[in-house]
């Protein structure tokens, strides 16, 4: 006893950090199904809903429970992840103690590799969660869209005695086979797993959040080391499952959503502006906090036109814009026209330009009386099941020159030219990729 | 930045009317989703300055709130930093501030310890960039022993509540006067002085043996033939804020797009506090012209020529025009505003009406949210 006294205070003195449970943020994914808004980004750093990125939402989430430790596992471009988290500031998680780490993974003595699975990466940080001597550790992804109060949920894993806690919820019985899919016996204990079944036995499907008494993580994890692409749904879940590990599944009946698909991201932006959406950002008691550049009001100009939309800081409108969710620092000259749309942070739709049905990423130009969405749709050539839901994309930091007319179920990214444009247009279902990067 | 800065915030001024009630003037809110302060101490943290100070004294409760933190500011630093000091009870002093010279001689420990060899000293209530840098360096070259900034202001423009100068060719300034009733220049001192900190404290130390504690009456003017004060004269926007009048219209001027394009777009930016606030929202019913709206704010009726701060809900068929409304007001539906500013949390109820007519109406409604 002695002896561990004597490691456990190293270099600190008698004062040993202590965190009940911290959190193990997985934000590494590229998230290739979100097309060419992820060629430059991963995922959790993706905007949503005019000025926030998603990884604001598990991250505020962290802070509203009281999770102050959270370790961010980085891995597929994260240059905007990082300066978007910086040292926390705007979750309140610039710590003495703890707060906000980013973890990319690093060379060892002999050996470098990347994260080559979701387990995997939170076993190469082994040293990180030990160094809180936590009882309890807390693994999300950041590529979900929610408020959940975490502390509500270790207190269902305590009281039912769990090794593992895993929140489920209920989802269409015709979704169910999209989903890892869990079966209870009624007093929240899981009796069986079922990975994207054809035929689901229930309805309860895992979103991806676990937590883990930390000597069972640990241990699991260890016994999985060489482990090809450890994952937790494949992996870690059912090793601890077959050695009589005692699982649980807490049932969350709030707003999630997985934004992962251009469909679903579409519909959860757009679910923002109903009167009163389900998820509602203007509750003041659960806040959600991001990493504000712009703080100026928007402008609306005496010709602009607004019908049912969120427009984010510092944006400058002078045309119509309806049912659209519009980012911070956005501008939007005189007569364009934005329907059924997203227009993330510092893009710039110049004068007389029409979207309809469109996603245009950060820091674009849509030149003049440039169409976006138009026509009749066709199925995407190259990548049908990316590009669908009659959506046209346009990547970061794209230029779409004056006057060309782009169709639905379509892509664009990098510096296009009139050239690239026959007749003037991209037709329904074509991708037009100048970086390489359309996923 | 070889200076430290001091703000002079600790005024109030009856031209503000019932808007001072709740603040000190350096605290107004400006432009949306700005404060007053917010322009000055940006002005200096991007111009190199690395400490501050602030001297708060009337109604601070709002500006302290406001400067809770100073990291917006870039100030969060080991060296220098954002200091806030009110006038407090010490072995030799049991005075309030007295004037503006007696601030900072209430404070002339905090100069006598800095190593910065500069001062620049200004107020709270001027909606500006500034690059101090630049009239720094001025200074310096002029020999100056105190450098005023001021503009020249429009002919006809009323100056009688500002301190009103004459410069020679070389810029020396020969003429004075504090809030002259009449009078034939229309050059101001927007209240921004540059001064070596030795001479600083000296001067102050001076005056305050003598029992003087104004720094424009007993140290500008008094010295104005023995010392070498100099203008330096600015072009780019300016505006003091502390009348009504001049409130809204500087708020107002926020709906031009040079000014917002010189403010918001142009480097160096603003910086403020930050406030986590979703996106703005437009409800079906709402008809927004010529206007400015702030983060958090629920629009569902129609809103012309008119500044929103944050956080605020215009209910149905409401009607605001020329209006400035402050933050976390709840205005129920069919409210009509016409050149009003509707103090912050208020909650209007609905079917009121107000018009400022031919003046500005200053509408202050406390009843409690709940009741509605």
């Amino acid at each position: 006893m002695l002896l561990s006294i004597i490691i456990l205070t190293g270099g600190r003195g008698d004062s040993v950090i202590k965190k009940e449970m911290i959190a193990m943020l997985l934000a590494g994914g590229q998230g290739s199904r979100l097309g060419v808004l992820t060629a430059k980004v991963a995922k959790p750093a993706v905007t949503f809903g005019g000025k926030y990125r998603i990884i604001d939402f598990p991250l505020s989430n962290c802070i509203n429970s009281g999770v102050d430790t959270v370790g961010v596992l980085t891995q597929y471009q994260p240059l905007r992840l990082n300066t978007h988290i910086g040292i926390g500031i705007p979750w309140d998680l610039d710590r003495n103690e703890g707060g906000v780490t980013v973890l990319p993974p690093y060379e060892k003595v002999g050996k470098a590799e990347w994260y080559s699975g979701t387990a995997n990466a939170i076993y190469q940080n082994l040293a990180y969660m030990e160094s809180f001597h936590p009882d309890y550790v807390l693994i999300l992804s950041g590529d979900h869209i929610y408020k959940m109060d975490y502390q509500v949920m270790l207190d269902f894993h305590k009281s039912h005695n769990a090794d593992v806690s895993l929140a489920v919820m209920p989802v269409p019985a015709q979704d169910a086979s999209r989903f890892g899919i869990v079966v209870t016996d009624g007093q929240g204990k899981v009796r069986e797993f079922q990975e994207k079944p054809e035929h689901p036995k229930s309805n309860l499907a895992s979103m991806g959040i676990y937590i883990f008494s930390w000597p069972v993580l640990r241990d699991a994890l260890i016994a999985l080391a060489d482990q090809e692409g450890c994952d937790f749904g494949k992996h870690v879940i059912p090793y601890c499952f077959n050695n009589g590990k005692k699982i649980c599944a807490y049932e969350f009946s709030g707003y999630w959503k997985d934004v992962g698909t251009l469909g679903s991201y579409w519909e959860a932006n757009m679910e923002l502006i109903d009167i009163v959406p389900e998820f509602n950002l203007y509750e003041e008691f659960w806040k959600i906090y991001t990493k504000n550049d712009i703080i100026p009001p928007q402008y609306i100009s005496e010709d602009a036109k607004i019908y049912r939309c969120l427009i984010g800081d510092g944006t400058e409108v002078y045309g119509d814009v309806s049912n659209s969710v519009i980012g911070s620092g956005v501008m939007i000259g005189k007569g364009a026209r934005i329907h059924d749309s997203i227009v993330m942070s510092g893009s710039r739709i110049e004068d007389g330009a029409v979207l309809d049905k469109a996603i245009v990423a950060e820091n674009s130009v849509i030149g003049k009386n440039a169409v976006v969405g138009c026509g009749e749709e066709a199925p995407n050539r190259e990548k049908p099941d990316i590009y669908r839901y009659g959506l046209a994309v346009v990547g970061d930091d794209t230029v779409i020159p004056e006057g060309v007319r782009i169709g639905r179920n379509t892509a664009a990214c990098g510096n296009t030219v009139p050239e690239d444009y026959p007749d003037g247009q991209l037709a329904s279902g074509e991708i037009l990729d100048k970086v390489g990067a359309s996923g | 930045m070889r200076a430290v800065g001091m703000i002079l915030a600790g005024g109030n001024s009856y031209r503000m009317k019932e808007l001072s009630n709740k603040r000190a003037i350096a605290a107004m809110p400006i432009a949306g989703s700005f404060r007053s302060i917010d322009f000055a101490l940006s002005s200096m943290t991007n111009s190199g300055i690395r400490k501050v100070a602030v001297l708060t004294q009337y109604n601070s409760r709002s500006l302290n709130e406001h400067l809770s933190s100073s990291k917006w500011w870039d100030f969060g630093r080991k060296q220098g930093g954002l200091f806030v000091f009110p006038p407090t009870v010490t072995a030799d002093n049991s005075f309030w501030y007295r004037g503006t010279a007696d601030a900072l001689y209430q404070n002339l420990d905090f100069l006598k310890n800095c190593h910065e060899p500069y001062v620049v000293i200004a107020s709270g209530d001027g909606v500006y960039k500034l690059d101090f840098g630049k009239v720094l360096e001025y200074h310096i070259a002029k020999k100056a022993d105190i450098t005023v900034v001021c503009k020249q202001l429009p002919p006809g423009e009323d100056v009688s509540r500002f301190g009103v100068l004459k410069m020679n060719e070389n810029c020396r300034i020969e003429q004075f006067e504090e809030k002259p009733m009449a009078t034939d220049a229309n050059t101001i001192s927007c209240g921004i002085y540059v001064v070596r900190r030795r001479q600083l404290i000296e001067l102050i130390e001076k005056s305050a043996e003598e029992g003087r504690f104004d720094f424009v009456r007993d140290i500008l003017i008094r010295y104005k033939g023995v010392k070498k004060i100099y203008g330096y004269k600015i072009d780019s926007y300016w505006s003091n804020i502390a009348s009504v009048e001049s409130y809204y219209r500087t708020n107002m001027d926020f709906l031009k797009k040079e000014v917002r394009d010189y403010f918001f777009r142009e480097y160096p930016e603003v910086h403020s506090k930050v406030d986590d606030l979703p996106p703005a929202k437009y409800n079906p019913g709402s008809e927004v012209k010529n206007s400015l709206i702030s983060a958090g704010s629920i629009i569902n009726g129609a809103v012309e020529n008119s500044i929103i701060f944050k956080n605020v809900f215009v209910g149905e068929n409401c009607v605001i025009k020329n209006s400035i409304v402050e933050s976390d007001v709840y205005l129920g539906d069919n409210v009509h505003l016409e050149n009003c500013i509707v103090e912050s949390r208020d909650t209007i109820r609905a079917n009121t009406y107000y018009n400022g007519d031919d003046g500005i109406k200053i509408v202050i409604e406390s009843d409690e949210r709940y009741v509605l």
